[in-house]
């Protein structure tokens, strides 16, 4: 799947701004010319050799804030995602074979989470446990989670019906073995669209609550916090809130590329779409075989 | 005495219940409601009216005046409440509702004889049995925020226009005390019902009120019956709740408001708008509190290192953009409390503070304290730093409920900021005596500072020596070992050039004799 959704220029564009993203949150620290933390009496300084994006309120360098701040952002992100997918995505799979009292649980479950509201439950967590963000993106994860609920129970559904699921499990085939076997393949396409598009989600929604304020002690720099900070002097640096509302955007859209990638390129309907890309190329196509005993 | 935090944070992060969440609401306001209200201009209104669209920092969540206690917002609240008393340019207690009073020869009673013919806008009286109501009130509601600032007050007698106030100690601060911060006088038929007061306010000051919509707006209009109602010359004022720092000047150019209190950040750019902006004195002080009974500042060392770490130029330069000045005790310079003498206390010294710490037997990193603050705050990464340097590790701790453990006085170090009060012994005592609700250290004190107080009570306001009485009890009080104060925050003030000056009553917004477009309100 990889190599086809990098055979998109969409996909591509998205693979590259997510590695740069990531590359940012590993090694942003040590980039950051000078210490995110140091104050200086240089406060709201202009663009200048020594400071590229200028100085904060406290006289901060703000390209060190920003890179150190990136890392926040990202493990925010990507702690809903993967909560989302752990939380959302194997009681979406077990609930159609687990039985009807476990299919109704979860399903009620998920409608009841789908009611909640991400930022205010966000909120309530922190005012609850304290003023951090593991914990408030742990219980967004868990918001999020009814979305890989119903993509990967709606997928298995589907291959479940199968003749050659059914007769796996008449020969005697486990459960385990079956979704190993024949459901996983079938349902990871649409799990990897879903999990793309809560990383751009989760960015939202890290980006939102360090803008208020919420989850991160300061002077941790974050990229929500740099944009709400910048918003209070905009008479003296007009453009500063652009860099991060910029970064938070970009990385936004690219999460949402690469879901849109990942969708054209899954399934029939992705695999014709590249075959005619191919036939348009003059470049073959490689294609997966199908699964054993047909779709 | 309440609480209340820094009274005007500069920078993004200031206002405490109206985050930057509302910034997106008041773009939409600055946007809209010029288009959507006929563009009124900064002035007077279509109808010839003066009117006054001020948008505040402090828009009252509670309109009752014993709930809403006697912090910053009793100027929204003198709109339409008046007192015994009010003060001067020079922060002196002159009269208002009392037309005058006097001492008897103990000084421990004191008789308000109150204007004659005065009604409440509900058309009840205003006489003695008002102001003993009002007061008993503040001392006995559930809810009431007041009753630590009237401590003295055994009971008040009324006798007609005369209200009686029977004292527990020889005290000559009351007239200073019973003014626009402490007691707001209500209806007593209306305050019969203090939770529909809360909501609809019933006073006897300038202005009533025809329309709340709770924590957003109130629309006012003059009230004729107002004792001094001659000098008001505002038809109608419109207060809304400040929406964020960043689009206050906005709203300004615009016409949406033309008065407003602003961060410092924000005052460059209202001059380069066009606007007024100048600075009303007040009593604002910020400072650190250490809590003594608590390792590590048991130790007398370690206090004296976080005093002498503290450079208060820094505070002045970085966030009131240089309108604030530093200072080392709870009152400005040039106020009769400010004490000379101990200007220069404990002056910025890092390499004094590290040599104490050292003597104290504490290493570069030994020590490690939660700053706990209730919202984010640039003085506390200002504090972090320059502890910092001296080798004092702090972590900044946000805590949403941090009122209670502050007042409950568990917390071991945090910041605080009072607007002050008209009563400078009500301010020494809210900070430095055993009780004070500023005094995170409870029940220490000052060594002298009890006597000191006493003795600032026991003298009349006129009396030759009470500056420098009052001046040796702030002295006795800034030996407290549980605050350092830091700097002062200006009462930042932009308004449309149509809004003529106000008077220069510290702490004060007085709004007698203001003209808007250079009309006088119909008296």
């Amino acid at each position: 799947m990889v190599r086809r959704v990098l055979s998109l220029t969409s996909g591509r564009i998205a693979v590259a701004i997510l590695a740069v993203v990531a590359l940012l949150a590993v090694l942003g620290p040590l980039l950051a010319p000078q210490d995110p933390l140091a104050t200086s009496d240089n406060t709201l300084a202009a663009v200048s050799g020594s400071h590229w994006l200028g100085t904060d309120y406290l006289g901060r360098d703000v390209l060190s804030r920003l890179l150190d701040g990136s890392r926040v952002s990202v493990l925010g992100a990507l702690e809903v995602a993967l909560t989302a997918l752990a939380v959302g995505a194997v009681p979406g799979i077990l609930s159609v074979y687990l039985g009807r009292v476990f299919e109704w649980v979860t399903l009620r479950l998920a409608d009841t989470l789908v009611a909640l509201p991400f930022l205010l439950f966000a909120v309530a967590v922190i005012a609850l446990l304290g003023n951090g963000l593991t914990q408030a993106m742990l219980v967004t994860g868990v918001l999020v989670s009814p979305l890989f609920y119903r993509v990967s129970r709606a997928a298995t559904l589907a291959v479940a019906r199968s003749q050659y699921v059914e007769a796996a499990l008449i020969c005697g085939a486990s459960v385990g073995w079956v979704v190993r076997r024949h459901v996983w393949a079938k349902v990871l396409p649409p799990i990897a669209v879903a999990f793309a598009q809560t990383i751009g989600t989760g960015f939202v929604i890290v980006s939102s609550l360090t803008f208020l304020g919420i989850g991160v002690q300061p002077p941790e720099p974050t990229w929500g916090g740099l944009l709400a900070s910048d918003l209070g002097y905009l008479s003296h640096r007009p453009w500063a809130p652009l860099v991060p509302a910029v970064l938070i955007m970009i990385t936004v859209w690219a999460g949402n590329l690469l879901a849109d990638a990942i969708r054209d390129v899954s399934g029939e309907a992705g695999r014709a779409l590249l075959k005619g890309r191919g036939a348009r190329t003059g470049r073959p196509e490689r294609t997966e075989p199908a699964p054993a005993g047909g779709a | 005495m309440p609480g209340r935090i820094t009274p005007r944070r500069p920078g993004p992060h200031r206002r405490s219940g109206r985050p930057r969440a509302t910034a997106l609401g008041a773009a939409l306001a600055i946007v809209l409601v010029p288009a959507l209200s006929a563009c009124g201009g900064d002035a007077a209104s279509a109808s010839g009216d003066a009117t006054l669209k001020w948008t505040s920092t402090y828009f009252p969540a509670h309109w009752d005046p014993v709930v809403g206690g006697s912090g910053a917002q009793f100027r929204e609240l003198s709109l339409v409440y008046a007192s015994l008393t009010r003060t001067d340019e020079s922060g002196k207690a002159v009269p208002d509702l009392a037309e005058s009073w006097e001492y008897n020869d103990e000084g421990d009673r004191i008789t308000f004889h109150l204007r004659p013919g005065l009604k409440f806008s509900d058309g009840e009286p205003v006489d003695g049995a008002a102001v003993k109501a009002a007061v008993e009130r503040a001392q006995k509601q559930k809810n009431s925020a007041l009753f630590g600032d009237l401590t003295s007050i055994e009971s008040v007698d009324a006798k007609g226009l005369d209200a009686t106030v029977n004292l527990n100690q020889v005290d000559y601060q009351i007239p200073q005390l019973l003014g626009q911060r402490v007691l707001q006088i209500a209806s007593p038929k209306a305050a019969a019902a203090p939770e529909k007061l809360d909501q609809n306010p019933v006073g006897a000051g300038p202005f009533t009120v025809t329309q709340i919509v709770p924590g957003t707006k109130a629309v006012l209009k003059k009230n004729p019956e107002y004792w001094d109602a001659d000098n008001i010359h505002i038809d109608n004022v419109e207060l809304t709740s400040a929406p964020d720092a960043s689009t206050v000047v906005s709203g300004l150019q615009t016409g949406v408001y033309n008065f407003a209190d602003i961060a410092p950040s924000q005052a460059d750019a209202a001059k380069k708008a066009g606007l007024d902006v100048f600075v009303q004195p007040g009593f604002n002080a910020s400072n650190i509190s250490l809590n003594v009974n608590k390792a590590p500042f048991d130790n007398d060392k370690v206090v004296d290192a976080v005093r002498h770490a503290v450079n208060r130029q820094e505070f002045v330069d970085k966030l009131t953009f240089g309108y604030g000045e530093a200072t080392n005790q709870p009152f400005p310079k040039g106020y009769v409390a400010y004490d000379p003498e101990s200007e220069d206390a404990y002056p910025y010294d890092p390499a004094k503070s590290k040599k104490l710490l050292a003597e104290a037997g504490y290493r570069s990193g030994d020590i490690k304290l939660d700053l706990v603050i209730p919202e984010e705050d640039p003085q506390a990464e200002i504090v972090q730093s320059q502890l910092a340097a001296v080798g004092i590790t702090v972590d900044i701790k946000i805590d949403k409920n941090w009122s209670t453990p502050f007042f409950a006085k568990d917390l071991t170090f945090s910041l605080y900021g009072t607007t002050g009060r008209d009563s400078a012994a009500q301010t020494l005592t809210a900070h430095f005596g055993p009780d004070g609700p500023l005094n995170l250290s409870t029940p220490y004190e000052p060594e002298g500072f009890e006597a000191a107080i006493a003795k600032v009570r026991q003298t009349p306001l006129d009396a030759p020596e009470y500056p420098q009485v009052l001046r040796e009890a702030t002295r006795a009080g800034l030996d407290s070992k549980a605050l350092v104060f830091t700097y002062s925050q200006p009462n930042l003030i932009a308004k449309s050039k149509s809004v003529s000056g106000l008077p220069k009553n510290p702490a004060h917004l007085d709004w007698t004799g203001v003209t808007i477009g250079g009309k006088g309100a119909a008296s």
